[in-house]
């Protein structure tokens, strides 16, 4: 297939945090707001002048310096973002949104806070309590937490209007964006896609991480391209998957399923567009504050939430992913010492092998994945094993 | 009591004979030995049928019949009123658990399969995870409470260090990674398999605490027993204000779903009742820690910590645990009154984080060999605040906020400045010359700030120790090893001579 437009501009702006379109957003008097974490929920970091920075890492090398601070048994990402940190690399800054839902990540932002390490006078952090069940209180109380720890010391800090009008207009914004995944989304489905798995992952990683107003133009001439594109004429894949599990924004891992002819259908993982990139629906007889808590409480599928339904939705909702993508196989990976991980994907396989006859694959893996040779051999072996019983499949084989 | 090391016999550390402790002292441990003895038997002959097929259905139950050999670890050559109180509080453990045990296999599907008397006797029972304190469910007036994880996991851990690693291994055969902790793994480990009894009780309720292990092995825990489970979510920001009329809202909802389960209606005035006689026990509790703010810390080790949190969880508006407290600190108080130690104390240390369940005698190591006297522990500070009983909501949000004060997130959640600070003013508070930190590998809370307690212990040039474990499994780090960890820092750093030098080096890598 031919390159896709601005592909390579994509890859570039992935090479650092404080990329092109970041430092541009900042020249133009915006504020620089840090996130990590689905349970932030994003569009209401880009109200007014704000914007919205999910964070990465990207070109980790050694963590030695994070590991006196955090210990060696802390997940890649964390202490990738903590290496970075102190190397100086997140001083555009100007607030970082954090919540204590994953503790290893809540630490991260409370060394920096301790260690002072982003060098810019005017930062602050805010850190909520959130909730791990859906309730009425819990969606007064998760917007209570928003309101006290990022809305309002935007506001008073950097002059941000936090308004109900504000943060409608920023929803609009979101949803024009999300429109452009969802129509991409649905090119996953045909059986011959015209998007690699690596272009959506990448696709995915620049609308994270670059101000949504800087990037939308971009993913619009985008999707224009994609519209007319089309799949070389023999279908290379060998296998569709779906994608589920922790922390991910290194898209070497999608490389990686491409090299073993495995096509990703869909990805739901943080950093991945489910959830995320779906449109908020809004209504005009509740504030917009309280519609958009509630909507990021339902879709949220972390393993944090531990109510028996939040389980079911998650398991259950892989199960149809598969079913409309039309799935081979399932493959949770999960970042190497993410405990919720760690028991989601043992929980998840044992109920998805009870329930369906869908193969599973579960791996672990570190924050840095390009040149991971014990990743690849793992999903190759996957992947033979599902052509191998297609095929058995064919010749009438039990 | 020098040369105690000579007592142990190779590698499992059974003593060749008891403890001469001085006539008095001695003889009080044995009476006290013998009756608990007594109260085991006692306690096995009232349902023999019933506690010996316990014993064969459930690894974990033989665990159990090596208590009089944990008691004497953790009391090792302990004296005066320290011993007193010591026995004192591991009896009443003692009186408690039989009766909850006995309660939990007459219920027991497992024991009893196809019993209606045990399905009868399960519908009386709520089971609750084993970090939600049971005040909350004093209001259910006729109802049993059962701890789920407590007779099974966490009790037995400190029993016999290997109780836990088949479970674990279980676990990690499953596919859990092997650096979660150990506790939710174990946890896990024994619903996968299958080795928590069955109850037909009208529903559970799981919980948050105290981190992300375990809100993850609850989980698992409830896809297994299929009770009708409620997810009870505590406020992990703790310390603000603003979250506290979510956790009452949380409470309140919890009510309502175990009215829902089971029929009964919520009675005020038995939660009043209990929440008092709560209040009492704590400040009882209060006064221990100020006697051992003096020189002469008469109520430290493991008896008490552990006496502390099953108090907090199991036992808070317990009658029976009041008065033991109450006798207790009248032990305590003479001692104090007479301004004597009857052992030699060189350091008076803090032990912070999370202790080895594998190694809960290692109090009473640190104090026969080198002499330091874990004056303060952060696993025994769990609750100092009186709750308000003049209405309703005032004992709703009082046990709100003791429920987010509950053992181990007491300081590992709430922001780092809870267990950092804390940490800082108890030190001052007991006069201590030395921390004891333990480094509980896979605790990624703790271990994710680690590097600020470094710094902060060099700026304030204090004795700071790391000392790796890790908690239940002794397969990661011996207790031999965690010893070996200390000695070096007393020999090295602090250029001292061990007081006993039997108890340096010894293997008891079999000892339970």
């Amino acid at each position: 297939m031919r390159d896709l437009k601005h592909i390579h501009f994509y890859e570039e702006l992935l090479e650092e945090a404080n990329n092109s379109l970041v430092r541009k957003a900042k020249d133009e008097g915006n504020v620089a707001v840090g996130y990590t974490c689905y349970y932030i929920p994003e569009v209401l970091l880009n109200v007014d002048r704000a914007f919205s920075v999910r964070l990465r890492a990207p070109r980790t090398g050694s963590l030695d310096i994070s590991q006196y601070y955090m210990s060696s048994f802390i997940c890649g990402y964390s202490r990738a973002l903590f290496e970075r940190a102190f190397e100086g690399g997140y001083n555009f800054l100007d607030y970082w949104c954090a919540s204590e839902t994953c503790q290893q990540m809540n630490r991260v932002v409370e060394n920096v806070d301790e260690l002072k390490l982003i060098k810019n006078d005017k930062f602050a952090h805010g850190i909520i309590d959130a909730p791990l069940k859906v309730s009425e209180h819990g969606v007064k109380h998760y917007v209570t937490q928003i309101t006290h720890e990022f809305l309002e010391p935007l506001q008073e800090r950097f002059g941000i209007d936090i308004s109900d009008t504000a943060i409608r207009a920023a929803v609009k914004e979101h949803n024009e964006m999300c429109a452009i995944f969802e129509e991409i989304s649905v090119l996953r489905k045909e059986s011959n896609p015209r998007i690699t798995p690596r272009e959506m992952h990448i696709l995915s990683l620049v609308s994270y991480a670059c101000p949504t107003a800087k990037i939308l133009p971009y993913l619009k001439e985008t999707l224009e391209d994609l519209r007319t594109r089309e799949a070389d004429e023999k279908n290379k894949w060998r296998a569709r998957l779906v994608v589920v599990g922790s922390e991910l924004d290194d898209y070497a891992f999608s490389e990686i399923m491409e090299a073993c002819r495995a096509y990703v259908v869909t990805d739901r993982y943080c950093f991945g567009t489910i959830p995320g990139r779906q449109q908020i629906p809004l209504t005009d007889t509740e504030p917009a504050l309280e519609q958009v808590c509630r909507f990021y409480l339902d879709t949220n599928m972390c393993p944090r939430f531990m109510s028996q339904d939040k389980v079911m939705q998650r398991h259950e909702e892989l199960l149809r992913y598969a079913k409309e993508f039309k799935a081979d196989g399932i493959v949770y990976e999960q970042a190497k010492f993410c405990d919720f991980w760690g028991y989601e994907k043992l929980i998840g396989t044992a109920y998805l092998k009870d329930k369906s006859d869908i193969p599973v694959m579960s791996v672990d893996r570190e924050y840095v994945i390009s040149g991971s040779g014990q990743l690849m051999t793992r999903v190759q072996a996957f992947v033979e094993s599902i052509s191998l019983k297609k095929r058995q499949k064919e010749r009438g084989v039990r | 009591m020098a040369g105690q090391g000579n007592l142990y016999k190779e590698k499992t550390a059974i003593l060749k004979h008891r403890q001469w402790r001085g006539l008095k002292d001695t003889w009080y441990d044995y009476t006290q030995w013998l009756k608990l003895w007594y109260m085991l038997a006692a306690w096995l002959l009232k349902h023999p049928i019933q506690n010996v097929k316990a014993l064969f259905r459930y690894r974990w139950m033989f665990t159990y019949l090596t208590v009089p050999s944990f008691f004497d670890r953790m009391m090792a050559s302990m004296q005066g009123a320290a011993l007193r109180a010591a026995r004192n509080n591991m009896n009443t453990l003692v009186i408690e658990v039989t009766q909850m045990l006995t309660d939990l296999f007459t219920a027991d599907l497992h024991l009893h399969p196809n019993s209606e008397k045990a399905k009868e006797a399960g519908k009386k029972i709520i089971v609750l995870d084993e970090l939600v304190p049971i005040l909350l469910t004093k209001g259910f007036k006729g109802y049993k409470v059962i701890l789920q994880q407590e007779f099974a996991a966490y009790l037995p851990s400190l029993i016999n260090q290997h109780s836990p690693v088949h479970y674990i291994e279980q676990s990690e055969s499953y596919g859990l990674p092997a650096d979660v902790c150990p506790l939710p793994s174990l946890e896990a480990g024994i619903a996968i398999e299958d080795d928590y009894p069955i109850l037909a009780a009208p529903c559970f309720i799981s919980c948050n605490m105290p981190c992300d292990g375990s809100i993850m092995t609850s989980a698992l825990q409830d896809r297994r027993h299929g009770l009708k489970s409620h997810a009870l979510n505590i406020p992990l920001r703790w310390k603000r204000e603003n979250v506290q009329e979510y956790a009452v809202a949380e409470y309140m909802d919890c009510i309502r779903f175990i009215e829902k389960q089971t029929g009964a209606v919520y009675d005020w005035d038995a939660l009043k009742e209990a929440v008092e006689i709560y209040n009492q026990q704590t400040r009882l509790k209060m006064e221990k820690w100020e006697m051992n703010m003096t020189d002469i810390s008469p109520h430290t080790g493991a008896t008490a910590w552990l006496y502390r949190i099953f108090e907090y969880q199991a036992a808070c508006g317990s009658k029976i645990a009041l008065k033991n407290d109450e006798k207790v600190n009248a032990i305590l108080r003479r001692q104090v009154a007479q301004n004597k130690f009857p052992k030699t104390v060189r350091h008076r240390a803090i032990l912070w984080n999370t202790p080895a369940n594998m190694y809960a005698n290692l109090n009473a190591w640190l104090l026969d060999c080198w002499g330091i006297d874990s004056v303060a522990e952060m696993i025994d500070f769990q609750g100092s605040e009186i709750i308000d009983t003049s209405s309703k909501e005032s004992m709703l949000a009082g046990i709100a906020k003791m429920a987010q004060g509950a053992t181990m997130r007491v300081h590992t959640k709430g922001g780092y400045h809870v267990i950092l600070d804390d940490l800082w003013v108890k030190y001052e508070q007991f006069n201590a010359d030395m921390i004891i930190m333990f480094d509980q590998i896979s605790c990624k809370g703790v271990g994710a700030i680690s590097g600020i307690f470094e710094e902060e212990a060099r700026r304030r040039g204090v004795h700071f120790v790391w000392l790796p474990q890790d908690l239940m499994d002794p397969t990661t780090i011996s207790r031999r090893s965690m010893r070996d960890h200390i000695n070096r820092y007393m020999d090295t750093v602090m250029k001292e001579k061990p007081l006993d030098p039997t108890l340096v080096d010894f293997d008891d890598s079999e000892s339970w």
